[in-house]
């Protein structure tokens, strides 16, 4: 079949054409078009226009060029998961039947240089990233192309190791597009700069898993090399010409509003200049020292009004319990069943208990910045490291009532945000845009330690209250929980809210998707065996959000095993709990409620690992000498992103100080098929660890007017001295013909083991995190 | 004007002597090893050895460096093949062997924190050639200012890759 322009050849739904012979060079670009009519107008954008301020530009996926090389391009952008540089590309090169070699360059996030958009999280997509169905595509294109060139039919041309044969004759993909302009359009939906961005859509032909050869593989990742080496361009690394260096002044409180801007001394700092817009006040200098001592010096003198609206934390859940849930529509999870009231009254023994969740911080190692260029023109580019670049344009577009396409964001490597810019900003991007704006020159807005923990969102604080059902022979006949959480997802950027812009609308009933403060059942139940269930999610607006002048409060926003986390931890800590008062063992008693064989799987195979002994908990109901430390273990299970994992904690607890120390973690993960053994286990680990962190140590302190953590001392996080052993087990099932994401669930995994340990070496209960030593302690001695 | 050496080089450096050695480094220098993380000493992501030492560049002013020797994450390399003596040409291909480890463990995660891990592990290294693990531990959590401190939770990997680096130094020595 011959490929001309005049006669573009339908593959699978997406649409090959040849716009010109040329002359040298010559590329397949992979590039999107808009899906035709089995997609609902509704859902659908156009996206082409907006994609780029450069339209000679190529918007495409995936390039392969006359050298053999491939690149390939993701609006998704590295955060530590790795997952572009290496799972994507044997994701790619499998589809391909390329060697994982030849794709040289990645592209990742630039939000003219990208397609797709969309947030890093959810990289493996449910088992088919963007990346899959576009490389999938292209092989199918590259198939018709070798039929045309080797003169067979489609079905008799084989690809290997990125050549292609049929008849007799070879030909390397190189030589496939040499001196062929070609464009492959590939049918998309979703609207680009959304949270979610766009999704390829149809159906191509995917490899069979039985034929793969470069998934599973252990290949290493090549950014790894530029960061250890230096050679990497961080976002931290950006310099513009004639740029100004910025500190921000935040406001005293997270209500208060502006009374009078100190007043700069000029001898001091006669480089520097106060910019004002609202509420929001930053100092700029020609360097950094400068606008650091400056901004030190205008802060000192800057009035603020005062303002307490917050409960403060040690009011926390006692706030939570009265707040107003009923506005906004409860959610059911989808399994729940049965006559709750009547299994209860019938139960020979109940459990009955409320479990407590505290704020949390992303605390990323670095503070949020942005390099910010409003140019004349009124374009705007903002260098930065940021997980929805796409989302981010949009906001800005909004702030500044300019056209997306006026906007570039261009993302670098830079400190890990664990969600917290995933729906576009994490502090510093819009207020670098409205200093530069506002100074006709490019802005580095560098936010220091403590803006970091008092200016930015939180993972928001749950409540969650269960009531379980055992029979007379220690089985769970029904199960039931309530979760209560504020809105979890306010994407509204900080610095227009303060400086009185334009932004979304906070997070509220009438909100649609993650704008809304519903929530959603969000930890998928795995103990089927259980006949009557009820899970219900109960939503509120954030703490302090209408109090506050500003409409800010404690905002609050997606970390990590979002949601997840704060419904998995009440759930698994109260099955061991309902597992003790039933008399049996915390892990055989899960795998009598499930019936999944996954899920029954990987709870065996964490016993194996951890060589589980057997038997009830707790081990001992009283503390003997409080100098002793005593020693326990705890299980938990989560299924997330098609991936199950269990965990096992073994722990010691000093009685007369509380310190608990884990000692030891074993962590059993089946994704299906494991793409990358080596990249997963070290995301395992260092999920482990975080988790540690989260269960032992982190809660976000507040008083009546402000976030009281501002520095490592008063937000510690676990240091290398605390960490256990670590033992990693991965269970690779080709048979289940998908991957599952790897990169949350681990951080979550630890908190409801370790309080289920110390609970089997105590036979005391500790239902509220973080385990602090003082609130164990207190527990101990009661 | 205040004289560092950095990375063997001799710099006459024009800033306020009370600049902050980081921000010295970063924007007088164009280096990109060490990174702003806390500004308060209590992270070590901005740590340099000065003299051979692990110090914390955010809170050490330009003044305290003046006539002494820095050594970054890009001198790294170099340090090593001074140390060991190596022609130019073989210095050129050769890594450190606390950066070749840090590679062969896939230690980083994002790896923002890694360059203070890296300048620790030399700065370890080059007094115990061969530490247990609850040396590593304590090198990273007491012998500095602060912990060295990863949020992303690479600990294991970096103790893995200490101990590989220490074996890398004793074959190539």
């Amino acid at each position: 079949m011959a490929i001309s322009s005049e006669k573009p050849v339908n593959v699978y739904g997406a649409t090959l054409t040849r716009r010109e012979l040329v002359q040298a060079g010559g590329a397949l670009l992979v590039g999107f078009g808009i899906a035709g009519a089995a997609v609902p107008k509704k859902t659908l954008k156009t996206t082409g226009s907006k994609n780029t301020l450069d339209p000679t530009l190529p918007s495409s996926w995936i390039e392969i060029h006359p050298d053999n090389t491939i690149l390939i391009r993701t609006g998704k952008s590295d955060f530590g998961q790795g997952t572009t540089f290496t799972a994507y590309r044997q994701i790619v090169a499998e589809e391909l039947n390329a060697p994982f070699e030849a794709i040289t360059t990645v592209v990742m996030g630039d939000t003219d240089r990208t397609p797709d958009g969309s947030g890093a999280f959810d990289f493996l997509g449910r088992g088919t990233p963007n990346v899959r169905k576009a490389a999938a595509y292209t092989y199918q294109a590259l198939l018709e192309l070798a039929a045309q060139r080797l003169g067979v039919p489609k079905d008799r041309v084989s690809a290997k190791d990125g050549v292609v044969s049929g008849g007799g004759k070879s030909m390397s993909y190189g030589e496939l597009v040499k001196g062929q302009q070609l464009k492959l359009t590939i049918p998309v939906m979703g609207d680009l700069t959304s949270p979610m961005g766009l999704t390829v859509t149809g159906e191509p032909p995917m490899k069979p898993v039985s034929e793969y050869t470069i998934i599973g593989k252990p290949f290493k990742n090549s950014v790894i090399t530029s960061k250890v080496t230096a050679r990497e361009q961080w976002a931290t690394d950006v310099r513009l010409p004639d740029m100004l260096h910025a500190r921000m002044i935040h406001p005293k409180t997270l209500g208060s509003t502006l009374v009078s801007v100190g007043e700069l001394d000029k001898s001091r700092f006669p480089n520097s200049q106060v910019v004002v817009k609202g509420n929001l006040v930053g100092v700029v200098a020609p360097t950094e020292w400068e606008a650091i001592s400056a901004a030190q010096q205008v802060a000192g003198d800057t009035k603020w009004t005062d303002w307490k609206g917050l409960p403060g934390d040690a009011n926390l859940f006692s706030h939570l319990r009265k707040s107003d849930w009923t506005t906004t529509k409860v959610t059911k999870g989808d399994k729940s069943r049965g006559d709750v009231p009547k299994a209860m009254a019938g139960a020979a023994k109940k459990l009955s208990a409320t479990y407590e969740f505290s704020f949390m911080k992303h605390a990323p190692i670095g503070p949020t910045m942005a390099l910010a260029d409003v140019k004349s023109d009124g374009s705007v580019h903002i260098y930065t490291h940021n997980q929805n670049p796409q989302a981010l344009r949009g906001e800005i577009a909004q702030m500044l009532g300019i056209a997306i396409d006026r906007i570039v964001v261009r993302t670098f490597a830079g400190p890990g945000h664990y969600g917290r810019s995933n729906g576009g900003n994490a502090g510093a991007e819009d207020e670098a845009v409205i200093l530069s704006k506002a100074l006709g020159r490019p802005v580095r807005v560098q936010w220091m330690r403590p803006d970091d923990f008092q200016w930015s969102t939180q993972s928001p604080a749950s409540l969650s209250d269960v009531e379980i059902a055992l029979d007379a022979n220690g089985k769970m006949t029904a199960y039931q929980i309530d979760h209560y959480m504020p809105a979890m997802q306010d994407d509204r950027p900080v610095g227009a809210v303060l400086a009185g812009l334009p932004t979304m609308a906070a997070p509220s009933e009438k909100g649609v998707f993650i704008g809304s403060t519903v929530n959603d059942i969000s930890d998928p139940w795995i103990y089927d065996g259980v006949s009557v269930l009820m899970e219900r999610g109960h939503g509120t607006y954030q703490v302090g959000q209408k109090e506050s002048p500003l409409a800010i409060g404690l905002r609050d926003h997606s970390m990590r095993t979002p949601g997840q986390f704060q419904q998995n931890y009440p759930r698994e800590l109260a099955v061991s709990e309902a597992a003790a008062l039933a008399g049996a063992d915390a892990i055989q008693f899960r795998i009598d409620h499930a019936t999944e064989e996954r899920s029954i799987g990987v709870l065996k195979a964490v016993r194996d690992a951890s060589g589980w002994e057997t038997r009830p908990s707790p081990v001992r109901n009283s503390v003997a000498a409080a100098d002793q430390p005593l020693r326990g273990r705890g299980v938990s299970v989560m299924f997330r992103s098609g991936t199950y994992w269990a965990c096992v904690c073994e722990i010691s607890v000093t009685p007369s100080t509380g310190v608990i120390k884990v000692e030891k973690s074993t962590i059993a993960v089946d994704p299906g098929i494991v793409v990358n053994p080596l990249q997963l286990k070290r995301q395992v680990e260092g999920g482990a660890v975080m988790g540690i962190s989260h269960a032992l140590l982190e809660e976000a302190k507040f008083d009546e007017s402000a976030i009281t953590a501002r520095d490592w001392r008063t937000y510690p996080i676990l240091k290398m001295a605390d960490i256990p052993e670590i033992k990693v087990v991965l269970l690779h099932r080709p048979e289940v013909g998908a991957y599952g994401g790897g990169s949350e669930a681990a951080n979550a995994l630890a908190a409801p083991a370790i309080a289920a340990a110390l609970h089997d070496a105590t036979g005391k209960i500790a239902r509220r995190l973080p385990l602090k030593p003082d609130y164990v302690q207190g527990l101990l001695k009661a | 004007m205040v004289t560092i050496i950095v990375n063997g080089v001799r710099r006459e450096i024009q800033s306020p002597a009370d600049t902050p050695l980081l921000y010295v480094l970063r924007n007088d220098l164009e280096l990109s090893g060490p990174q702003f993380g806390c500004g308060l000493a209590q992270c070590g992501s901005c740590s340099v050895l000065m003299d051979g030492k692990e110090i914390r560049s955010c809170v050490t002013p330009l003044s305290a460096a003046s006539g002494k020797e820095v050594t970054t994450l890009e001198g790294l390399p170099a340090r090593w093949a001074q140390q060991k003596g190596l022609s130019k040409a073989d210095a050129e291909k050769t890594l450190h062997p606390v950066q070749q480890a840090w590679i062969e463990e896939q230690t980083p995660l994002c790896g923002f924190c890694q360059n203070g891990m890296m300048i620790k592990a030399t700065e370890l290294l080059e007094q115990a050639p061969t530490p247990t693990v609850a040396e590593i531990k304590a090198a990273f959590t007491t012998s500095g200012p602060s912990p060295h401190l990863c949020r992303c939770g690479s600990y294991t990997a970096i103790i893995e890759a200490v101990r590989r680096a220490g074996m890398i130094m004793a074959e190539r020595s």
